[in-house]
């Protein structure tokens, strides 16, 4: 007996039964009539939907687990679609004559039909059937690929059909249509968002963590620094970076390029003395050396990372969404897809000995140093925008707050985003670096491999599942912090929650938070594809 | 050759492991450091290939002294073999033994020969096992390719800490007469850590006992357990010395190639018993027409069948009840032990007889040790 399938037919017999399926609303924002499953101008082809949701409970008794699997997978993908499709339709016959079914006081303009409840129970019952019958078929062995069929079938025909236009009739595609434009410019906001902050948290996370695996008594310190930055709510920490902002905007640019060379002397000087006479000097001594180091070195960094970060972020964001480097951009991105082609190529199909192993290599190097260079080209293209430096006459009335850093806007939403990520991903580098058995690296020094040698061989190979939880951690979270980043008005799929509220729209709501969603169960796969690709099967099963 | 001169160890936390060690070690051969723990035989272990560096006095490796070398440059000439093995359980078996073979720069074809060379060597078919990860290895075949790993490029040296005290003491007596083999064919010159003082007799070529990071003593094993230099070496190497060193002696010195109580199938009870009383025994061995050892027959057996040898004898099989020449002593004296024997016939591959050994002989051994060592004492 599989009781997943039954729990499947359960969630989605019993939500068709008792849930309203439709609700149609007289405008866009007033309440609406719900219907039922059952209530749908007694056209009996609807009760299929019923049929087809409780078939899993009666399948769930078959024996024989392979053809079991199979009308599982059926029944579920069927369900998945039919879902979705059929009350499309109904939908439509509702909005022929919206008077029939509202009361006769309602102000019917661009009457709307709102999935409801029952939609929802019976899309999770169906994958819920879908999965149990995947699992069937994985108990029985079938072959890989016609699992992954399976899995996949029904959400790609989704996918069509939604490209098709079939599921235009629902309000959050209306909403869609109507917002097209700016949903796809604050979707890429929001993604260079959590690519820009995943990024520099990365190096700074993966750095701070290295640094703690490798000095015992700094490693609470860092620890607990880190931990304490995740417990301030992101309003506050807006609010926090808002005055300090709002004066470095203020800030000429040749004056702060002068603070940053003096600071950069003295942070060599500092870390410098420091890598000279820390080991000679008394406890005390040394940690005050320390903090005055980590300060002098840190701040200007931090200050310096995060103006260059704006600045790289508006001229993307330029680049990439005002649709006027549009060649460039497609360059990039072909240049970009036949790098990875050239270096997945050269990795999974030709063998270690093979001639072709070199010049795959050359290509791929060939082909990412073409991307970067045509990034460098989009952004010295970008910056001939007046949306760039907003037309700014001469160097020395150049201010910070042209290049991009204020104190409310994406500054600050970047540097608290980058400190939000940092937690996951020190934690992560600490612990994979002290995971690694000490015997593992006696033998490779026993061996004679060279410090670095054994860090990149041996240490960071065995540690990258580790550090690629605490980079998938870090991602997912960022998505859904990013959508908060709208109330210091630095853009992304928050607005359109934020607008939502105001509004009480639920649909703008869900236009924000459904690419929201999909954004990061997509960016979760995809790291962990990436991790699963770059692990070394000898480690693979033991991590899971 | 290895040559420790007055080596020191200190700590920085004050504690001195090692005491002005001087010792040398002879190429190919096997030297043991043994010792309680914390006697610094691991220690000074790693400092030759600088694992450790040296407080005072120094090492001469090959001649020179060995902070001559860049540490990496030294290490990638030593072999280094670890009790937990160490494999890197990201890299392939292959992977894992061409380590040091890649940071020399060998050609890749040449490492790949080398590689399938040294699993046939500790006996894993390098068509199964060249592409596996370690953990689909078991304990005693990650063994194996650790050993395989540290003899990677050829190193004339290799250090070996307890590299088989992590495995069961079954597959453990296996990989310990596998690598005796081994090193027979190879030749090279190795320090070899153990705590365990049946390891470092079996299979040391020479013997450090090491105290409180002083050398107690250095011999061959048989010296140790024939004339142990003191008190502390003669409870480390244990009460059951004279046995221990029965495991030293073969067969072939001790047997007497004359003394055969032998009948042949054919013979008479008659002469069967003229034999016994001849060489005072208690029973004598029977062999067929070509010499081979058939069994054996007692008055016992006599006096129940008296009018023929072949009822009167106890048939066995010649693997059973014989030793070869090249068995150790110890084994004889299981054998007698086993059987109620006071004598064991010696026989070749055949199962001819060629001698017999006496408990008696056994026993002098043991007798003409406790004289030597009275007379030291006195």
């Amino acid at each position: 007996m599989n009781r997943i399938a039954m729990l499947g037919g359960l969630i989605a017999g019993l939500g068709f039964f008792f849930l309203p399926t439709l609700a149609l609303k007289p405008n866009r924002l007033a309440p609406g009539t719900s219907f039922n499953l059952f209530e749908f101008q007694g056209d009996d082809r609807y009760l299929v939907l019923f049929v087809l949701a409780l078939l899993p409970i009666l399948l769930s008794f078959r024996h024989d687990v392979e053809s079991r699997g199979w009308l599982l997978v059926g029944t579920g993908s069927l369900l998945f679609v039919l879902t979705l499709v059929l009350p499309a339709g109904a939908g439509r016959l509702l909005l022929e004559t919206p008077e029939a079914f509202l009361d006769g006081g309602a102000f019917i303009r661009n009457p709307r039909i709102l999935p409801a409840g029952a939609i929802a129970t019976g899309l999770l019952g169906a994958y819920v059937t879908l999965f149990a019958g995947v699992r069937d078929l994985a108990k029985v062995e079938v072959q890989t690929w016609l699992q992954a069929l399976a899995t996949w079938l029904a959400p790609i025909v989704t996918l069509l059909l939604l490209l098709n236009g079939t599921f235009d009739v629902y309000s959050i595609m209306v909403e869609f249509y109507a917002n097209g434009a700016a949903l796809e410019q604050k979707f890429v906001e929001h993604l260079m968002f959590v690519f820009i902050s995943l990024g520099v948290g990365f190096v700074v996370g993966v750095g701070l963590g290295l640094w703690a695996s490798r000095d015992e008594r700094l490693a609470p310190i860092i620890l607990y620094a880190v931990g304490i930055i995740q417990t301030i709510p992101s309003l506050a920490l807006f609010g926090v970076l808002l005055v300090p902002l709002a004066r470095l905007g203020d800030q000429s640019f040749l004056a702060t390029a002068g603070f940053f060379g003096i600071a950069l002397v003295v942070a060599v000087a500092l870390a410098g003395s420091y890598a000279l006479l820390a080991d000679r000097e008394p406890g005390r001594v040394r940690i005050v050396h320390l903090i005055a180091t980590a300060i002098g070195a840190a701040v200007p960094l931090a200050l310096f990372v995060g103006v260059l970060v704006s600045f790289v972020f508006r001229l993307a964001n330029v680049g990439f969404t005002s649709g006027a480097y549009g060649d460039t951009t497609g360059t990039i991105l072909v240049l970009l897809l036949a790098a990875l082609a050239t270096w997945g190529v050269g990795r999974w199909f030709v063998p270690d000995e093979s001639r072709w192993r070199r010049g795959l290599k050359v290509a791929n190097w060939s082909l990412s140093a073409a991307t970067a260079v045509a990034v460098v080209v989009l952004f010295v293209q970008a910056s001939g925008s007046n949306r760039v430096l907003g037309g700014v006459e001469s160097l020395s009335a150049l201010t910070i707050r042209d290049l991009g850093v204020s104190g409310i806007g994406v500054a600050p939403a970047l540097i608290a985003l980058t400190l939000y990520s940092l937690l996951p991903l020190v934690r992560n580098t600490y612990a994979g670096l002290n995971n690694v058995d000490l015997a593992i690296i006696d033998s490779g020094r026993g061996m004679g491999m060279t410090p670095s040698q054994r860090f990149f061989q041996i240490e960071l190979p065995l540690a990258f599942p580790v550090i690629m939880a605490g980079v998938r951690n870090a991602g997912v979270a960022l998505v859904g912090i990013g959508t908060v980043a709208t109330v210091i008005g630095a853009g992304g799929l928050g607005d359109f929650v934020i607008q939502g509220i105001v509004n009480t729209s639920i649909d703008q709501i869900l236009l924000g938070a459904i690419p929201a969603i999909a954004l990061a169960l997509v960016l979760d796969a995809v790291l962990r594809g990436v991790e699963g690709l770059l692990t070394s099967p000898g480690i693979r099963q033991v991590q899971q | 050759m290895i040559e420790f001169q007055n080596v020191v160890k200190r700590f920085p936390d004050g504690f001195t492991a090692v005491k002005g060690l001087n010792l040398t070690v002879h190429d190919g051969e096997i030297t043991v450091f043994i010792g309680p723990s914390g006697c610094g035989k691991t220690t000074s272990m790693r400092m030759v290939n600088r694992l450790l560096s040296i407080t005072e006095g120094k090492i001469l490796v090959e001649g020179r002294d060995n902070r001559d070398f860049p540490a990496e440059e030294l290490r990638r000439k030593i072999g280094y073999a670890i009790q937990q093995i160490g494999l890197f359980p990201h890299f392939t078996v292959l992977d894992n033994i061409a380590v040091v073979p890649r940071m020399l720069g060998w050609e890749e074809s040449r490492i790949r020969k080398r590689v399938d060379e040294l699993l046939d060597l500790v006996g894993l078919d390098p068509d199964i096992n060249r592409d596996k990860y370690p953990r689909q290895l078991s304990g005693g075949q990650q063994q194996r390719v650790g050993v395989a790993r540290a003899l990677g490029a050829d190193p004339p040296i290799m250090l070996m800490d307890e590299p088989f005290g992590a495995i069961d003491p079954i597959t453990r007596e296996v990989l310990q007469e596998e690598f005796l083999a081994i090193q027979q064919e190879i030749g090279k010159t190795i320090i070899f850590v153990t705590h365990d003082i049946d390891e470092a007799i079996k299979m040391g070529d020479r013997i450090a006992i090491l105290r409180d990071g002083a050398l107690e003593q250095y011999d061959t094993p048989d010296n140790i357990l024939a004339h142990p230099k003191d008190r502390f070496v003669r409870d480390f190497v244990g009460s059951d010395r004279s046995l221990k060193r029965l495991g030293l002696v073969r067969v072939s010195e001790l047997m007497d190639p004359e003394s055969k109580p032998l009948v042949r199938m054919r013979d008479s009870t008659d002469k069967a018993r003229q034999v016994i009383e001849e060489h005072k025994v208690r029973s004598a061995f029977v062999v067929d027409d070509e010499g081979v050892l058939k069994g054996w027959v007692d008055l016992d057996g006599i006096r129940h069948a008296p009018n023929s040898l072949i009822d009167a004898m106890m048939e066995a099989d010649f693997h059973e009840i014989g030793v070869r020449k090249g068995n150790t002593a110890r084994e004889a004296l299981s054998a007698m032990v086993a059987r109620g024997f006071r004598i064991t016939p010696v026989v070749d591959k055949n199962g001819r007889l060629v001698g017999s050994i006496t408990l008696k002989a056994l026993q002098d051994l043991a007798e003409q040790e406790w004289s030597e060592e009275e007379a030291t004492a006195s």
